[in-house]
């Protein structure tokens, strides 16, 4: 028994080490100072130094990461909580009352297995009539579709593990739909909408395609600014430099998602099922 | 005649809410997909019929990426499944002893795909990069990644390497659910492990393994991010997927109309593909 849990501490640190070996060697190399980065390509830091870090973290021409993480903060924050907002009412009518059962719930969930694109060209048109072109409340909409279709599943999901008896019991003490979702239902809810909210705001962190193509300056998300800094620097990329910025750009919804992996884990799991 | 008002009121937002953001785009792409529009004219469109439809088809690219789409789809789901299925069923033991190694292995699902794309341009750089410095070095010889000859081999394992957590997380939850006395009972038979597998475990799994091929598939599919921020469209567009291949005959060379048309022929295909795959796995449930 013991030596196959061995093999198997083996095999986990393979894997490991082989899923996210970008991920190790882009950490490693953000600590190589610039004449090391182009000397020694290797996994080892000779001399580690924060200068990379420190000149990621400082205001210049070339780069504001702090404008870069507040509209990915922002437009993450609207397409993380905007769907659950919509998407709370709905789903206790279509609980208890079959309201959109037939059209509306396969229309919403089968929304996540389009291609995006297909609605960035028409979206672009009219954001540019709405005056919504490179805003971050213009992005922040486009992610909340985006994460609207598993928005619903858990929040339907959840409303139907609540016993139907606790809302009688309400009913009969008269409180009205009103009350009785925000008094009664919302809370019992928490669980779930902790999970949605997590979900959705690392998906609306991680995307990518439309804050390519809908934002140009003044609402640019990290993922989009960060790929910026690949193409603007010219004929040589400075690699410890674009290493920095890129470990900025992933911490934020790494840190939430190891904090929450138990949430998302299930999460992904039950929309997977469900869908 | 209350409770259908009410049901109205609790419906209306999330209603109003994708007729606004999806609802108008889409009679937008309509009316454009039927024009011929430039950058400049973006307000009077000029209905030309289905010429957009039929400059879209006659194009070689817009072929080459739905083919590139299909193959990169069906390749790298495939892998994903495989891989995600022997490290979940083998991992399952110790996972089960210790639940933090979950998050290790999940940690590539929670790194954006267009970060993945460039971390890759860094792993895979001829000087920079730790990858080409230590197959010189054990082995003298590196390959050029990126190169015409390799590129699509490169972007396919990204992919799988980035989304084998995803597969290894479904199949893990589905091992888990099978009942412990199942095993218990084949085990008391004598059952060895690795035949216990494909007679028992395997087929209780087969579910999960279609919706895990399915995903993936269609999210290879439309993939865009890492792709396009590890090589673009690729040399000689040869890593051109269909939604990059919508994005730059939209936003590289302005032909809107032609753009919009393609997004169309894919959202219908895409439709159609969708409602038969639900109607197979509903007559399977059957």
């Amino acid at each position: 028994m013991k030596p196959r849990m061995t093999l198997r501490w083996i095999v986990f640190a393979f894997a490991a080490f082989i899923l996210n070996f970008p991920v190790i060697a882009t950490l490693i190399t953000a600590f190589k100072g610039a004449g090391e980065v182009s000397r020694n390509p290797s996994l080892w830091v000779q001399a580690p130094t924060l200068e990379n870090f420190a000149t990621v973290l400082t205001v210049s021409d070339r780069l504001n990461v702090y404008h870069y993480l507040w509209n990915s903060t922002v437009a993450a924050l609207i397409g993380a909580v905007l769907p659950m907002l919509v998407a709370f009412p709905l789903a206790w009518a279509m609980v208890r009352r079959g309201v959109g059962r037939g059209v509306l719930f396969p229309l919403v969930v089968n929304l996540r297995a389009l291609p995006l694109i297909i609605f960035a060209i028409p979206l672009y048109m009219m954001f540019s009539v709405a005056g919504l072109l490179d805003t971050r409340l213009g992005l922040g909409l486009i992610l909340a579709i985006v994460n609207l279709p598993l928005a619903l599943l858990l929040l339907v999901n959840a409303v139907a593990e609540i016993p139907a008896e606790i809302e009688e019991a309400a009913h009969m003490d008269g409180a009205r739909t009103g009350r009785l979702l925000l008094r009664v239902v919302l809370p019992l809810c928490r669980p779930a909408l902790i999970t949605t909210f997590v979900f959705g705001f690392i998906t609306a962190w991680n995307e990518f395609l439309f804050g390519l193509m809908l934002t140009t300056r003044e609402a640019v998300p990290m993922t989009v600014g960060a790929s910026f800094f690949f193409a603007t620097s010219g004929g040589g990329v400075q690699w410890g430099l674009a290493a920095a910025v890129m470990v900025v750009a992933a911490l934020p919804p790494l840190v939430l998602g190891l904090v929450m992996y138990r949430r998302i884990t299930g999460s992904m799991v039950a929309g997977a099922v469900k869908g | 005649m209350t409770n259908r008002r009410e049901n109205a009121i609790l419906a209306a937002p999330l209603v109003l809410f994708l007729l606004a953001i999806l609802g108008f785009p889409t009679v937008l792409a309509l009316v454009y997909g039927v024009s011929d529009t430039s950058f400049q004219t973006l307000t009077s469109p000029e209905f030309s019929g289905l010429a957009n439809f039929r400059q879209v088809l006659a194009d070689p690219t817009f072929w080459q990426a739905a083919w590139f789409s299909l193959r990169f789809g069906a390749i790298t789901a495939v892998l994903q499944c495989a891989l995600g299925l022997a490290l979940a069923v083998y991992l399952a033991p110790l996972v089960r002893l210790h639940g933090w190694t979950v998050a290790i292995l999940i940690i590539p699902m929670i790194v954006a795909p267009a970060m993945m794309g460039l971390m890759y341009r860094l792993v895979l750089h001829e000087f920079a990069g730790p990858l080409p410095h230590y197959l010189y070095q054990w082995l003298g010889w590196s390959p050029a990644f990126l190169s015409p000859a390799h590129v699509f081999k490169t972007v396919v394992v990204a992919e799988t390497l980035q989304w084998t957590p995803f597969a290894f997380l479904l199949f893990l939850t589905a091992y888990q659910s099978i009942p412990e006395d199942l095993r218990e009972a084949a085990a008391v038979d004598g059952t060895r492990p690795w035949r216990r597998f494909w007679t028992i475990e395997l087929p209780l799994m087969l579910p999960t393994v279609w919706v895990a091929l399915f995903i993936r598939f269609i999210d290879g599919f439309r993939v865009f991010d890492n792709i396009y921020t590890l090589v673009g469209a690729g040399p000689g567009g040869s890593t051109t997927s269909m939604s990059i291949y919508i994005y730059e005959t939209f936003l590289r060379r302005g032909e809107i109309g032609k753009a919009m048309a393609a997004a169309i022929l894919l959202f219908v295909t895409a439709f159609l593909a969708l409602a038969l795959a639900q109607r197979l796995t509903r007559k399977a449930a059957r």
